[in-house]
């Protein structure tokens, strides 16, 4: 029995200690590109996703060249990932430098959570940055009377879009009551073309048809009072039409079959609508640049309609009424080391709406949120579309903020998860309503 | 003389011999401090903690609070906890159902001499190799009516909305499920079949009795340890299914694949209620250990002995 | 599980190596006589297991063109590696460092703790090592999902988040329990005798349990490498909710990333299927028989 035991057990102890030295190596301080607070210098989350992916790519690049010291460095995230990583990263103090966000709840939580940067004394320091913006953008960015968030980007309503080709084919126009939607369901059906394309498996893209049809139906009190709190605020008749009308058009054929397992991150919903195998899509004004990128020329062609949602018999929404992003949001985390907070402001200040970058969110068809661009938009090879939203945005007497950007993310994902289940017709729309009310003023 | 001289040696040694091997038993107590540490520390303390966090409120975000009975009360009267749970044992019991006679069988049939089982076998094991996502993304891309197994093999019987109806999605993760985790219990039941002696059927062939009785009366009974072993393995590891189900349908369509293990981690990270998540997830351990005792009693495994004696 | 476990080994062993022991041929002529459904059966089920594999793997060989253009069945018309390119390009050997690195940083450990405390709990006596044995039984029953959300604080609290080790000592711990329960009855199933020999010839525990237990526990430390390896090789919560950074993936969230950014890409995502699961296959190729013997031999009773 004489074997080399202890060369055995010292090779046994080297083989256990490898790892674990690697793993320390890594573990301190997280290392590589993207990194958080803690020595990398600011850092940003983003949406991937053309062409917003590119655009802030090349925003970040030409600020870091004329800032060296002040280097941003950015990691991408997909859209759904996004909202449960960054929750994760706050709860762990690990979140990046600059936090991107669509304001509403979301940003209530952080805030009251102390995890973002108090901006309204630095937007008072810096009142030109303050009146470059569209004045209502800082609604969804204030928490408490104070702001925290750097509105940016665009502004995103809600858009029906249309398959000119398909409608030629098919002698119709696009609708303009919902009387309208329901007929051209069954000429669209009857062409084995579906009627509407429906990213069904993320929900907040069905949430966008409940939005519209409710301002439309009820007029945007109902979700004000939705959104303040007020007790079985979510039982209004103007609800449970909506409800009903949604199961009316899902048991039509309204949407494409397999709706529900179709994800708008993966670009499919838009893919089905440029393919010529839905003939409508009510989506994010976003997707036109994205459109215009992936649809081959569909874009560029003129092929893509776009109309405002269509009204409702009897409604007492105004059909001018808007629904969507006003604008994306930018916060600062407040974990961050003062060197990162300055980089960010500076980048604020300097390098996310540089006139480069909105002529680029111009040139992929989205209007920034930045007063002063009519000429701009004019100049456009897009301007038809562009001038679209930005007359919507402009005029609209009511713009809804998304619900599930609105409301806390505790409604938000309980809303969410009833709204998969009413298009799925598993719930009526009084179940609907009656689970709703319980996450009132939660 | 010689006598007590041989005889106060070995007493000596023999006093001295109990004296050591007292002593050795209990150093041996120290060698269990490293296991003990890393089990107390990272899986009884966090065990505490799910306790804990269940009377507590917190967004995951901000600070926690005390919440005291509330998440308890609000996830006991809550519509989708009895949702997960029912999930969650269905689909215990419809694999269990579905995954044991087919294990039991190919064990069997693994366990025969013949070459081109062995080779079989082989090709087997491949589902274990793949992680869950891999097995989950697999299947995606596999049952896509347009370009997957539908349009390859011309049934149009296969190009359901298998991930967009409720009933067919549940039908669709137990199977894949199943796909995945035969081969494991297969080479489980394949070794039992192994031990079974064969003077036993050899006895029942001069008996006269056919491979189908031989089957019922001598593989199944001796199996029995076999099948304990493997159906706790089943039950306790179904109470965990995560990743598969997370990747493949993530809960849905609407509730219809929201497990409870699933149920959890969106309260906790995606609704922000890490309290009643915590509440779900005392839940689990209950039933987990509660399944455990029971299947323990069932295969009466409280012999810690060896089992040499008999054979 | 017990001696019928060792015997059971060398059953193992011999049956994949082809012998014939008559234990082979009785099993053999018996079975022959249920060959036409049991064969087909087991050509059945091969062909469950083989397709989809196949499918995954001509997939990531075709263009996208060539996905939406050919059959789903048709072998790639103009097979390309481009797809694998594709997927090497996004990372993934760094993903497959990173999870080599928390496998054998968790596997390596478990087994060495679990060893000594298995080692502890059969040939030492007391109410201790009896409390011990008893709370690692119990922790058999305990899931990691169920805790994660402590396990989420704790690895905050202890400055450990996104980093390879949050994701080694969980990991670690909840492999104990079973690695504990199967290693202490293979120990059991030594004979006394072996011991009292090793400490008539003057050896202490701490030599005895290197020297003897060590050797002769050997294949199933090879089953519960491989086990444990298995399990955290394709674990996926952990790193889920303990990682953020991309340079910290491990395989399993590297691929569901992956794929949720180029769900469109199908062969590319196929490919990164297959380019995950590569070295899992190789070492299956190479150490076969050792893990099918391991496997069986830990686990059949």
């Amino acid at each position: 029995m004489k074997q080399p035991q202890t060369s055995r057990r010292s090779f046994l102890a080297l083989a256990a200690l490898t790892p674990f030295a690697v793993a320390a190596t890594t573990a301190c301080g997280t290392s590589g590109p993207g990194a958080s607070s803690g020595g990398g210098g600011a850092s940003m989350w983003y949406l991937s996703g053309e062409p917003n992916q590119t655009t802030m790519q090349k925003a970040v690049d030409a600020f870091n060249s004329a800032n060296s010291s002040d280097k941003i460095s950015v990691t991408y995230f997909q859209n759904d990932a996004y909202k449960t990583k960054i929750k994760t990263a706050l709860g762990a103090n690990q979140a990046p430098t600059i936090i991107y966000g669509w304001g509403g709840g979301g940003l209530k939580t952080y805030a009251e959570a102390n995890q973002v940067e108090d901006l309204t004394g630095w937007f008072e320091q810096n009142p030109d940055l303050k009146k470059k913006f569209f004045p209502s953008v800082f609604g969804a960015a204030t928490v408490n009377g104070k702001i925290y968030a750097l509105p940016n980007q665009y502004v995103a309503p809600i858009v029906l879009f249309y398959n000119k080709e398909l409608f030629q084919k098919a002698g119709v126009q696009p609708p303009n009551t919902w009387d309208d939607v329901m007929s051209l369901v069954k000429t669209f059906n009857n062409m084995g073309v579906a009627p509407f394309s429906l990213g069904g498996q993320s929900r907040w893209t069905s949430m966008m048809w409940l939005e519209y049809l409710l301002d439309r139906i009820g007029g945007p009190d109902v979700f004000k009072a939705i959104f303040e709190g007020k007790p079985n605020a979510w039982s209004d008749p103007a609800v449970i039409e909506t409800g009903t009308k949604i199961q009316e058009l899902v048991s039509a054929d309204g949407f494409i079959k397999g709706f529900s397992s179709i994800t708008a991150d993966s670009q499919a919903d838009q893919a089905l609508l440029f393919s010529g195998k839905a003939a409508m899509m009510l989506h994010g004004s976003w997707t036109y640049g994205a459109m215009k990128k992936a649809g081959q020329n569909f874009v560029q062609s003129g092929k893509l309609g776009f109309v405002p949602f269509p009204t409702v018999a009897d409604g007492k929404g105004d059909p001018k009424n808007g629904v969507g992003n006003p604008a994306a949001y930018m916060s600062i985390s407040s974990k961050a080391s003062d060197k990162e907070k300055e980089s960010a402001k500076k980048f604020f200040k300097d390098g996310i709406l540089t006139d480069t970058v909105i002529n680029a969110y111009i040139n992929s068809g989205s209007v920034p949120i930045v007063n002063g661009i009519e000429d701009k938009l004019d100049k456009s090879e897009d301007k038809e579309f562009l001038n679209f939203v930005y007359n919507m945005a402009k005029n609209a007497p009511s713009f809804q903020q998304s619900w599930d950007q609105a409301l806390s993310p505790t409604a938000a994902e309980a809303l969410l998860n009833n709204i998969d289940q009413l298009f799925l017709k598993s719930i009526t729309p009084q179940q609907f309503a009656e689970n709703m009310n319980g996450t009132l003023g939660k | 003389m010689s006598n007590a001289v041989s005889t106060a040696p070995r007493a000596a040694a023999r006093v001295s011999d109990s004296k050591q091997t007292d002593q050795r038993k209990a150093a041996l107590a120290w060698l269990t401090v490293p296991a003990l540490f890393f089990f107390l520390v990272f899986a009884v303390i966090p065990l505490a903690g799910v306790l804990i966090l269940s009377f507590t409120s917190w967004d995951g975000i901000g600070a926690i609070g005390a919440a005291g009975l509330d998440n308890w009360f609000s996830v006991l009267a809550d519509p989708g906890l009895y949702n997960a749970l029912g999930l969650t044992f269905l689909i215990m019991i419809v694999s269990w159902l579905v995954q044991t006679p087919i294990s039991l069988l190919l064990g069997v049939f693994t366990a025969g001499s013949q070459r081109y089982r062995a080779a079989l076998a082989v090709l087997y094991f491949l589902p274990l190799l793949l992680s869950s996502a891999a097995v989950a993304i697999a299947f995606k891309a596999l049952l896509d009516p347009n370009f997957g197994l539908a349009t390859g093999l011309g049934l149009p019987f296969l190009a359901q909305d298998w991930l967009g109806v409720p009933q067919l999605a549940l039908g669709l993760v137990i199977f894949v499920i199943a796909w995945q985790f035969v081969p494991f219990h297969t080479l489980i039941y394949q070794g039992g079949v192994r031990q079974i002696p064969k003077s036993l059927y050899e006895a029942a062939q001069i008996d006269g009795a056919g491979t189908i009785k031989q089957f019922f009366h001598i593989t199944l009974p001796q199996l029995k340890y076999t099948i304990i072993t493997s159906s706790t393995l089943m039950v306790v590891g179904s109470l965990t299914y995560f990743d598969l189900i997370f990747v493949l349908t993530g809960g849905g369509p609407g509730n219809s694949t929201r497990i409870l293990a699933l149920d959890m981690y969106l309260r906790g990270f995606r609704a922000n209620l890490m309290g009643p998540a915590s509440v779900i997830a005392v839940i689990l351990v209950i039933i987990g250990l509660a399944l455990a005792l029971f299947l323990q009693r069932l295969g009466g495994k409280d012999k810690q002995g060896s089992q040499l004696e008999g054979l | 599980m017990s001696t019928v476990l060792k015997s059971n080994i060398q059953e193992a062993g011999t049956g994949l190596r082809g012998g014939t022991t008559a234990a082979k041929r009785g099993l053999g002529s018996r079975l022959r006589r249920l060959n036409i459904p049991g064969g087909l059966g087991g050509w059945i089920w091969l062909a469950i297991i083989i397709l989809p594999v196949y499918y995954v793997v001509i997939t990531s060989l075709k263009t996208q063109a060539g996905y939406f253009g050919q059959n789903p069945l048709a072998l790639p018309t103009s097979p390309t590696l481009e797809n694998y390119q594709m997927v090497l390009e996004a990372d993934f050997a760094t993903y497959f460092m990173n999870s080599a690195i928390v496998t054998l940083g968790s596997v390596i450990p478990t087994v060495l703790v679990s060893f000594m405390a298995s080692f502890a709990i059969v040939r030492g006596s007391g109410r201790f090592l009896k409390l011990v044995n008893g709370v690692f039984l119990m922790g058999l029953a305990i899931p990691l999902q169920a805790t994660i959300i402590p396990i989420y604080l704790m690895i905050i609290r202890l400055n450990l988040y996104d980093s390879l080790l949050a994701l080694m000592l969980p990991s670690i711990a909840f492999a104990i329990p079973l690695t504990v329960l199967i290693l202490s009855n293979f120990i059991r199933d030594v004979p006394n005798e072996l011991f009292e020999s090793m400490r008539l010839d003057g050896c202490s525990e701490w030599q005895t349990m290197w020297r003897l237990a060590l050797p002769l526990t050997r294949p199933a430390i090879v089953t519960v490498a491989i086990y444990n390896g298995l399990h955290v090789w394709n674990g996926f919560l952990l790193p889920l909710v303990l990682t953020q950074s991309p340079g910290l993936r491990v395989l399993p969230l590297g691929l569901w990333t992956f794929q949720g950014e180029f769900s469109v890409n199908i062969p590319a995502v196929l490919a990164s299927v297959v380019l995950s699961t590569l070295p899992i296959l190789v070492l299956y190729v190479i150490g076969r028989r050792q893990l099918l013997a391991g496997l069986t031999a830990g686990f059949s009773k």
